[in-house]
């Protein structure tokens, strides 16, 4: 029986991200290593980016009130014979 | 001085109302008045202590009303209260009347119960009621689950529970705007300035939850006192915040304020600008200077290992021809050192060896003529000494030698007898003979 992978996170990803480039900056790893780290960390750079665009694009502003109402309304609308 | 009477404006016209009086001289009337009222005892919650120089003022409070005191400062020290022994929140019992400050054209009029006496209640007030209810909770393990939940950092979506129209709304602004968030804000609209509150508030952070998609909540209230904030250590507001599966964060009263709902929430800040920066957990501006940054460094990481490489094998594929050429090089100049020390070493071993045997030859042809004459000389006398010693000459003067059988010398009679046969030696020969006696 297997482990699912963990849920790659912000957090998660940058903790790594870190790692690789602590042991990039270490001058330790070998051409081969280097250069999966490298990979490695293109992929983690395009995940953080990416959650941090989406917080990134301007304020949303919502009113639950509204929120519910809407909800309501769907519900209503939803269940009303046609 | 002018006469108040004379300066007596005209009544309003169809008032059926006594008057008009100087406020003065009424106000002097009513603090006549109110003096007059009966001096009770009055129990409550304390609150709002301020200790001035004169006086010391305070309000007691229960959840039906209000009462604003004053004491001399002078009473107030001879009660021997230990310092912290009284604070905001403590339930007392005090003595004394109302009484009412006229003021002046300068001074604002003030009503007060003055106080003369009071004693500490003891445990029973607001703050003991919501200890016990924190001991409660606590004991139930609703104190934690909040703080198990996961708050995803940056998240995506926040709903945040506060009054309409109160500058807490700014503050949560503007701490979002502080950490560079910009992402889906819900706004649940609820009062939160008495004690009503609560269920309120419960509500939308119900809501929030189920229909907001939010990540996390920040609930947000600005100061108030104790009574005031009574709404946010209300049971059933913070069971259902126990039991959200949205992590909150709260903001309620000043830092000095403490409701039950700071221990059940998941994280529990002084302001509600912090609040919402916790809420965000980073600083999104400089994550993006970050990442930034980050992806250079691996451009830059991939370079210099590749370079690094490259250079290393370039120096290895120049390496054979060289090494061979310098080796040769240095081989050729060891072995003509080496043949340069043979030739000189070898001329310089022959010239030492023929001085050595010259003094040689000198020391033995010198020991050799000094030392023969006296070795001649030492030879004659031991020669003549050897002569003299000779037992042949003696017996060539007519002595014998007596000999046992076996050659040795017999030099006594008794070893004659003891012997019985006997040789004589003459310096001609042997003879046997007999010992008789």
């Amino acid at each position: 029986m297997s482990e699912a992978p963990p849920e790659l996170t912000y957090e998660t990803a940058n903790a790594r991200l870190e790692e690789i480039i602590r042991r990039l900056d270490s001058g330790e790893a070998g051409l081969r290593e280097t250069l999966d780290l490298v990979r490695e960390g293109r992929t983690l750079v395009e995940f953080c980016a990416g959650e941090l665009e989406a917080v990134g694009q301007g304020l949303e502003e919502l009113r639950l009130d509204e929120l519910v109402a809407r909800l309501e309304a769907g519900a209503a609308g939803g269940g009303a014979p046609t | 001085m002018a006469d108040p009477a004379l300066d007596r404006p005209a009544g309003i016209e169809g008032s059926e109302l006594a008057g008009p009086f100087a406020v003065g001289e009424y106000a002097a009337r009513l603090r006549q008045r109110l003096r007059s009222f009966a001096r009770v005892q009055v129990f409550g919650e304390l609150g709002n202590l301020n200790r001035g120089r004169a006086r010391v003022y305070f309000e007691l409070r229960d959840e039906r009303g209000a009462l604003p005191c004053s004491m001399w400062r002078d009473d107030w020290e001879k009660l021997g209260l230990a310092p912290g022994a009284i604070e905001n929140g403590a339930q007392v019992v005090v003595g004394g009347g109302t009484d009412y400050y006229v003021g002046s054209s300068t001074a604002s009029p003030s009503f007060t119960f003055h106080v003369t006496a009071l004693r500490i209640a003891g445990e029973g007030d607001l703050l003991a009621q919501i200890e016990a209810r924190r001991r409660k909770l606590a004991a139930e393990g609703l104190l934690e689950p909040q703080k198990r939940l996961h708050r995803p950092v940056p998240p995506r979506a926040i709903g945040v529970v506060t009054g309409e129209g109160g500058k807490a709304r700014d503050d949560v602004l503007a701490g979002l705007r502080r950490q560079g968030w910009a992402g889906r804000l819900v706004w649940g609209f609820a009062p939160v300035q008495d004690r009503r509150a609560a269920p309120s508030v419960a509500r939308a952070l119900r809501e929030l939850a189920a229909v907001g998609d939010v990540d996390v909540i920040v609930v947000a209230r600005g100061g108030g006192s104790p009574v005031d904030l009574m709404a946010f250590s209300d049971e059933l507001l913070c069971r259902t915040v126990a039991h959200l599966p949205v992590p909150v964060v709260c903001s309620i009263g000043h830092h000095t304020d403490r409701t039950l709902l700071d221990d059940v929430a998941a994280e529990s800040c002084s302001t509600p600008t912090h609040a919402a920066q916790v809420a965000v957990g980073i600083d999104c501006t400089r994550a993006r200077a970050g990442l930034a940054r980050a992806a250079h460094r691996l451009d830059a990481g991939a370079r210099r290992a590749v370079l690094t490489r490259a250079r290393h094998l370039a120096a290895l594929s120049r390496a054979p021809a060289e090494h061979i050429a310098r080796h040769r090089s240095r081989l050729h100049q060891i072995a003509r050192e080496l043949r340069a020390i043979g030739r000189r070493r070898g001329s310089e071993e022959t010239t030492r060896m023929r001085r050595r045997l010259l003094v040689l030859e000198r020391n033995v042809a010198r020991a050799a003529g000094a030392d023969q004459a006296a070795r001649r000389r030492d030879l004659e006398s031991l020669s003549l000494a050897l002569a003299a010693h000779d037992p042949e000459r003696t017996l060539q003067r007519g002595y014998a030698l007596v000999e046992d059988e076996q050659g040795g010398v017999l030099t006594s009679a008794a070893e004659a007898r003891a012997a019985g046969r006997a040789a004589l030696r003459f310096h001609d020969g042997r003879v046997r003979a007999k010992i008789e006696e």
